[in-house]
């Protein structure tokens, strides 16, 4: 396993993970920050910090999540110092539902009006709030993931998320 | 998955995040080769450590060298540890935010999980923190006067440490605090870790703390922290009365 021989001091198995999970590191990151270069700050300073920390990485024990928090620590550190506002961006190059198109799970897209206001309404939210939310929804992550990586108590995950849906639904009609 | 859930879904599909960059070859050039074995390096640490004690024992008479003899202490939830030198960690200096979630002292008391102990003089400000830790600041985040925390001790299963790492010029003195085991640290700064499961530090919890005294009492951790003499800490301890049975 490449955590394992990375924990060893095997540095070409780290360097295989930090291919493996740049993507979802730099990702992460971007959208806890709102910002490229804090992100690329960010994950690379998480990288290196996990490289450091891994002796005391427990074997058995998921990697991803376990480097997601580093990164996440890293993000919310830079996050505070820039002290700049929250602004995520929709691609100007989303492909617009059609209007006879069968709405299906798969093939569902979001009007443009939809997107912007939904954007708007998470941006609103408290950083709490709104942390809780990238991780389940727009990173896509387990409950039990989003616990490793914010730090906090499954249970506290399930709530936070119930209270910002809840808030987030105050503010868009979905 | 609700409606808003699918949406929020989908939005990350359209949401403007620039392509990763290649980060590998800037993390590998970083890479440190690993430090020794976990446990080469506690003896190695352990040596010198006490021969630096037993050298400051002697030239500087410290007051309780054998207290401070004492590597590993713990108590009231936190671990304290003598390392020879210590570890390189961002410093959170800004206590506003070190402290947690600002809240009136009545607000405080109706969230805590057990009962508040309070001073006779009402905290300046108050803060909900971590774990359950209640912070109660006198002075200003800029100049605090004196720090009172108290949280329940952490259950075994928690697998979350407090650590605080004090280097071997930090003196470490055993009190007793009406009946209940304490520590009092003093002199050089030391260190306030909070370590994850995964023995991870958690950084913003790393702050530059000052005297302090710690112990616990009745399945309930606390702390004093501030320029304290160990009498006064200990007479401000003493003081602290749960609310309504004063």
């Amino acid at each position: 396993m490449l955590a394992e021989r990375a924990r060893r001091g095997d540095e070409r198995a780290f360097e295989e993970l930090v291919r493996m999970y740049q993507g979802i590191a730099f990702r992460t990151a971007y959208l806890l920050t709102g910002s490229a270069e804090d992100a690329e700050d960010a994950a690379q300073t998480g990288f290196v910090k996990a490289w450091r920390a891994l002796p005391r990485f427990r074997p058995g024990l998921p990697f991803r999540p376990w480097l997601l928090r580093i990164v996440a620590n890293e993000a919310h550190n830079r996050r505070r110092s820039a002290g700049r506002a929250y602004a995520l961006r929709v691609r100007a190059t989303v492909t617009e539902p059609s209007g006879d198109a069968a709405p299906s799970p798969e093939g569902a897209a979001l009007g443009r009006e939809q997107r912007e206001s939904l954007v708007a309404a998470v941006q609103r939210l408290d950083e709490r709030d709104r942390d809780v939310l990238t991780c389940r929804y727009l990173l896509e992550l387990s409950e039990e993931e989003t616990a490793t990586v914010l730090d906090l108590r499954r249970g506290t995950v399930k709530s936070r998320t119930a209270r910002a849906l809840a808030r987030l639904r105050m503010e868009v009609e979905l | 998955m609700s409606e808003l859930e699918r949406a929020l879904v989908l939005l990350a599909r359209d949401l403007d995040v620039p392509e990763a960059p290649d980060l590998a070859p800037v993390v590998l050039a970083q890479l440190e080769p690993r430090k020794p074995h976990r446990r080469e390096r506690g003896r190695w640490i352990v040596a010198v450590a006490v021969v630096v004690l037993a050298a400051l024992a002697a030239t500087l008479a410290m007051p309780d060298a054998r207290a401070a003899l004492l590597r590993l202490l713990s108590i009231g939830g936190e671990r304290i540890e003598l390392v020879d030198e210590l570890p390189e960690v961002p410093v959170q200096d800004d206590l506003e935010f070190a402290l947690g979630e600002r809240v009136t002292l009545e607000e405080a008391r109706g969230r805590s999980t057990f009962a508040l102990r309070e001073l006779e003089e009402p905290p300046d400000r108050v803060y909900l923190g971590g774990r359950g830790m209640v912070w109660f600041l006198y002075g200003t985040p800029e100049r605090p006067r004196l720090l009172v925390a108290q949280s329940f001790l952490l259950p075994p299963t928690e697998e979350l440490l407090v650590k605080k790492l004090v280097s071997p010029v930090t003196r470490v003195e055993r009190v007793d605090v009406d009946g209940s085991p304490g520590i009092f640290l003093s002199g050089k700064a030391h260190f306030v870790l909070l370590l994850d499961r995964y023995g991870e530090i958690v950084e913003e919890s790393a702050r530059l703390a000052r005297d302090v005294l710690i112990w616990e009492s009745g399945g309930v951790g606390y702390r004093l922290e501030g320029d304290l003499e160990l009498e006064e800490a200990l007479r401000l301890a003493r003081s602290l009365r749960k609310i309504g049975i004063r």
